[in-house]
């Protein structure tokens, strides 16, 4: 079997979209400051106005311009999404390679824990660790990683471990190659695809469980994120001001998540060919 | 009767034979074989005292010091007492005679007969040797090759000789004329000594008693005939056998790889020998008697490279492997043959370490292997059933030759990019940039088997270990491989353990076979044997079920 990756997501419909949602979203993060006019942070005018030249989406309940906050707040989104989505891959990989290539206890040892974390629900445990400990944005990405890890590390031994029996990897074997060097030369090669897809889970989870947790009020107050934006909002539902504070904070979440998603279906596509439509060319 | 001891024969500064002992009793028949080149012929002719100067040692005949007798004296004893037959019939036999005076002259100039009970004689002894009756006035050139041979051999006859120095007596005969001529050699009278030299191993095997082998002027091997032939120990003797067509091996014909090259320092052979260690190229090794056998190696003759003790492996209750015992020689192919399931693989794989046996012993190269480091990897090496598989879908032909070495960590990258193309030209594959870019999807069965086989051997192993290698190739491109096989063998004298389900394979690739069944041994030895005589039932129902081109019912086996 052998798939480029790059040339399959980039020739299906649904990855192309994913693709062009998700650049856009980091183009606007990433330009906030040329775009944005206005600290989001500093009050920069009255309280609730309405949307006006110097304010395109007017300003909230303290004065800051919305617009700025928008931006700013797709960074803190991806920030969140990215870090939690790498830190919590490197976990599932380290644990999931080493309990299948090393087996025997250390392999029934950390599929125990997988096993406890996933009984637990772990948006519970953040609420709860976040109501206490009140986490910075590092904190936070910390505590997603550590409780986002188990189910990818479970998907990726049981591939580690179909994948270590094969022919290749005993060959390497007997050129007298260690453990090291056939996890790092051929397991992780091979398990690409499926790291892709874990990856591209794990940034959804975070950036939607960030976004919850504002909304909820839990996360770092002072962070600009659009889940405090829509919670702040909610307070002044009884005004009009929810069409550019409330509604444009949810769409951009939305679509960023639904460009997370049509992504992973992509990519998915592309691992199962049973899921691809038509002939296989 | 005939002691040659310390024999050295020179022409100028060439050394021809060096250090030659050799005994032969009345009545008895020694065979010396070898390459042509490696002295036999000038061994024959230095006992008649035909070499001219420059031979040292002593020859001692029938108590008579030959080397120090004068030339008058010698003359009464050759072609009197001490016969020979020339290989080259074309320059003996006088032109200017028939050949009824010339099988008389001996005994004439010997004074032996009056003229004419020795062309009496010459007439019978004609005869013996089947030259028809109506050609005893022909002169040699209107006589065949095979007759003139017939008739020098009755001139070697005509005085009755105690010696007879038969060189390449049959040679230049047909089968048909050659084993009329053996029966009368063996017929012959047998108090007479023989002392035959031939390059061909069924003239040795008919009929010497004992056969001593030449190489490179020295006397590597000697034996009882039957021994030496079937159980060689010598690399060279075995060499020579496996080089030499005949109804008794099965397995295909192998050249020896290089040429005789002279002068060697240290042990002649290990210029071509493929299991040289230091001390061979050092110091020449000495002529070692052990129960009435004598082999001149470093080594004590073919090494043994694995072997395999009480081997076993169980997958909870299932005995896999249970208690195997085997081993390989240097340069010998052993066939693991059976049907799927009886262990094979799991055999294999327990050797190479990819499965840890439950009990037993394997031992490399007199070694008993404890770990397998990446020491053991770079002498032990293995080739897998599916190409396709044991190749990675992501690595490039050269990427895939280079990676042992850049597992074992060998030379430079630019040294290993060499040595992977050397390789790669090896078994025959396209050394141009475009090939070894390519990927396995571009490749066809038989060129990726190739690319499996070229990245076993780029470590140099001396044991491979090949698990039915062709069993998912088309029948000729298996010949190619199996013929790649050999081939290596020849040149790198690879000692293989060969994995098949295909007798008839097994039959053609190895020297040995030994036939598993339920993970066990039940039967083991010389392919030919095996092959030829299968003493367990399951062994014959491999062999009627292999592969045959005769019609069902026609099939010889029941």
């Amino acid at each position: 079997m052998h798939i480029d990756l790059k040339k399959e997501i980039k020739e299906s419909n649904s990855g192309r979209i994913g693709i062009a949602v998700l650049l856009l979203v980091i183009v606007l993060a990433m330009l906030a400051p040329a775009i944005g006019r206005f600290d989001p942070i500093q009050q920069s005018a009255a309280t609730l106005l309405s949307p006006s030249q110097n304010h395109w989406l007017g300003t909230n309940h303290v004065g800051q311009d919305i617009f700025s906050q928008l931006l700013y707040g797709a960074r803190t989104s991806l920030l969140v999404g990215f870090g939690v989505g790498i830190l919590g891959l490197l976990f599932s990989i380290l644990f999931g390679v080493s309990a299948a290539l090393i087996g025997g206890v250390f392999d029934g040892v950390v599929m125990r824990i997988v096993d406890a974390f996933l009984i637990i629900p772990t948006v519970i445990v953040v609420i709860l660790v976040a109501a206490y400990v009140k986490p910075s944005l590092l904190l936070l990405i910390l505590l997603l990683s550590v409780l986002s890890w188990p189910g990818g590390a479970r998907v990726i031994r049981a591939q580690t471990l179909s994948l270590r029996g094969s022919g290749h990897i005993s060959a390497a074997r007997t050129f007298g190659a260690g453990q090291l060097y056939i996890a790092w030369r051929h397991i992780l090669p091979d398990l690409m695809p499926i790291l892709l897809v874990e990856f591209i889970y794990g940034v959804r989870r975070a950036v939607f469980m960030e976004a919850g947790l504002a909304f909820l009020g839990i996360g770092d107050p002072m962070a600009v994120s659009w889940g405090t934006m829509m919670h702040d909002a909610l307070h002044f539902s009884y005004l009009d001001v929810w069409r550019w504070w409330l509604v444009p904070a949810g769409v951009a979440l939305s679509l960023t998540i639904i460009g997370l998603t049509f992504l992973s279906h992509a990519a998915e596509v592309v691992l199962d060919p049973r899921l691809r439509g038509g002939a296989v060319a | 009767m005939l002691e040659i001891k310390n024999l050295r024969v020179s022409y100028g500064n060439d050394i021809i034979l060096d250090g030659i002992d050799l005994n032969l009793s009345r009545g008895e028949t020694l065979a010396i074989i070898g390459e042509s080149g490696t002295g036999k012929t000038t061994l024959g002719m230095s006992i008649m005292r035909l070499t001219g100067d420059g031979v040292q040692g002593s020859i001692n005949f029938a108590g008579e010091e030959l080397l120090t007798l004068s030339e008058e004296e010698m003359r009464k004893i050759r072609w009197n007492r001490i016969a020979m037959v020339f290989q080259n019939v074309d320059n003996v036999l006088n032109p200017v005679h028939t050949v009824l005076e010339q099988v008389a002259e001996p005994m004439v100039e010997h004074r032996l007969r009056s003229k004419d009970k020795a062309r009496e004689r010459a007439r019978h002894l004609l005869a013996k040797v089947g030259l028809p009756s109506g050609r005893l006035s022909a002169y040699p050139h209107q006589l065949s090759g095979g007759e003139q041979q017939r008739v020098l051999l009755a001139m070697a006859l005509a005085t009755d000789p105690e010696l007879l120095i038969l060189d390449e007596p049959l040679s230049s005969l047909d089968v048909a004329a050659r084993s009329e001529l053996a029966d009368l050699l063996r017929k012959d009278n047998v108090q007479r000594a023989r002392l035959l030299v031939t390059h061909d191993l069924d003239t040795a095997a008919k009929l010497a008693d004992r056969i001593a082998v030449l190489y490179g002027g020295k006397i590597v091997e000697i034996g009882g005939t039957d021994d030496v032939l079937q159980r060689p120990r010598h690399p060279f003797t075995r060499a020579l056998i496996r080089a030499y067509p005949n109804m008794t091996t099965v397995k295909d014909l192998q050249g020896i790889k290089g040429r005789m090259t002279r002068p060697v320092s240290g042990c002649p052979f290990h210029p071509r020998c493929t299991q040289v260690i230091d001390i061979c190229r050092e110091k020449p090794p000495e002529l070692v008697w052990n129960q009435g056998r004598a082999i001149a190696c470093h080594r004590g003759g073919i090494a043994t490279i694995l072997s395999v003790k009480n081997l076993s492996k169980s997958f909870g209750r299932l005995k896999a492997v249970d208690s195997v015992n085997l081993h390989i020689d240097a340069g010998e192919t052993l066939a693991l043959v059976g049907q799927s399931g009886s262990g094979k693989t799991t055999l294999a794989k327990t050797i190479i370490g990819l499965h840890q046996p439950s009990g037993g012993e394997v031992f490399f190269d007199g070694t008993q292997v404890v770990n397998r480091d990446k020491g053991f990897y770079r002498k032990v090496q293995m080739i897998f059933q599916n190409p396709g598989e044991s190749l990675s879908h992501r690595l490039s032909v050269l990427e895939a030759v280079m990676e042992p070495l850049e597992v074992q960590g060998v030379g430079t990258k630019e040294e290993r990019r060499e040595k992977a193309i050397e390789v790669i030209g090896e078994v025959e594959l396209p050394q141009t940039e475009d090939f070894i870019h390519k990927y396995p999807h571009h490749l066809s069965g038989g060129e990726m088997q190739r690319v499996a086989i070229a990245r076993a051997l780029v470590l140099d192993p001396v044991l491979l270990i090949a698990d039915e290698p062709t069993a998912f190739l088309d029948a000729s491109i298996e010949a190619k491989i199996l013929k790649l096989l050999l081939n290596l063998q020849e040149h790198r004298g690879l000692s293989m353990l060969y994995i098949t389900h295909n007798i008839a394979v097994a039959r053609k690739v190895s020297d040995r076979i030994a036939v598993m069944l339920n993970g066990r041994i039940i039967e083991e030895g010389p392919t030919n044997q095996i092959i030829a005589a299968p003493k367990q039932a399951y062994t014959r129902s491999l062999l009627d079920a292999a592969s045959s081109l005769h019609r069902f019912e026609t099939r010889g086996i029941k």
